[in-house]
């Protein structure tokens, strides 16, 4: 018998508490929290649930299937990581069934929806998510960026080496600078800079607080 | 009187509560719910969703054939309606 082409993750009879219990532990590492507003929690996994009875899967209540896989993955709950940005931007996500770990009284941000612009702090992981002398990559909404640390210090450059566009998070620190997996080109991650000439990558801003690493982007208006 | 168009999802909080908005204003409107349709009518209403809202998240508000709202914006909805 052939592999079923959509696996299944939530068994028939997946109760709201089991949704709770699995969603729980990945968006604290995304920086979120369910709303403070549990009767909100209750309706937004009650409505999963329905969509999964139907569908296959926990797709969110607030947005619809278009048919095409590649864009359907970007809405299946928690869809945090494909949305980091502006859901930083509007400090919860879409339907709100997650909010920012900041946030103290989720019904605030009921209904409020401003187009997300100019500068965002969005949180990446844990500060002990990557340990010193490591280096990894991150999607913040469309820009691919690469999360270093040395020592206690955190920073933060576009995950493209300017050589043959290799994924820097996958090369190796020494100290200060990142060496490209590919060729060995040298990036002091603190500003970007390279001894090639004009092949400079940018960088990002990172905060770090409550045991949470920010990587600051800039949302177009 | 304006004329009001919203686009919805039967599962979407949202869309409840921007329906109840309106409805509390008296404001009379269109709607459809989005995920009841089925075959080509869903993807036209889907096609339709991301030509106006250039996304696919609800509830998407036409006022007047012209303006497009996204989500639930109180504030835009009481402008635009002038309420």
């Amino acid at each position: 018998m052939s592999e079923p082409r959509v696996r299944r993750r939530f068994a028939p009879g997946t109760t709201i508490e089991d949704l709770k219990e699995y969603m729980g532990p990945f968006v604290d590492r995304l920086g979120y929290k369910f709303n403070t507003e549990s009767w909100f929690v209750d309706d937004v996994l009650t409505s999963e649930l329905e969509i999964l009875e139907q569908t296959g899967d926990v797709y969110c209540p607030c947005r619809v299937r278009t048919g095409d896989p590649k864009e359907d993955v970007k809405i299946i709950c928690p869809c945090i990581p494909f949305h980091r940005d502006e859901f930083a931007a509007i400090k919860k996500c879409w339907c709100g069934l997650f909010v920012l770990k900041e946030v103290e009284d989720g019904s605030e941000l009921f209904g409020v929806i401003e187009e997300p612009s100019g500068e965002v702090e969005v949180p990446v992981f844990r500060v002990e998510d990557l340990p010193p002398g490591q280096i990894r990559h991150v999607k913040v909404g469309k820009a691919d960026i690469a999360v270093a640390r040395v020592g206690d210090e955190f920073f933060a450059l576009s995950n493209v080496c300017r050589h043959a566009f290799a994924p820097l998070a996958d090369g190796f620190l020494d100290g200060y600078h990142v060496m490209c997996p590919w060729h060995g080109w040298r990036y002091d991650v603190r500003d970007g800079t390279t001894d090639h000439p004009d092949a400079d990558v940018r960088t990002y801003p990172v905060t770090v607080r409550e045991g949470h690493v920010f990587v600051t982007v800039r949302i177009r208006g | 009187m304006h004329k009001v168009f919203v686009y919805a999802l039967s599962t979407c909080p949202y869309c409840r509560a921007a329906r109840a908005y309106l409805d509390e204003n008296g404001v009379e409107y269109d709607v459809v719910e989005v995920d009841k349709l089925e075959g080509e009518e869903y993807k036209a209403a889907v096609d339709e969703v991301r030509r106006i809202s250039g996304g696919t998240a609800f509830p998407v508000i036409v006022i007047d054939d012209d303006s497009v709202i996204v989500g639930f914006n109180k504030k835009r909805i009481k402008e635009e309606l002038g309420l």
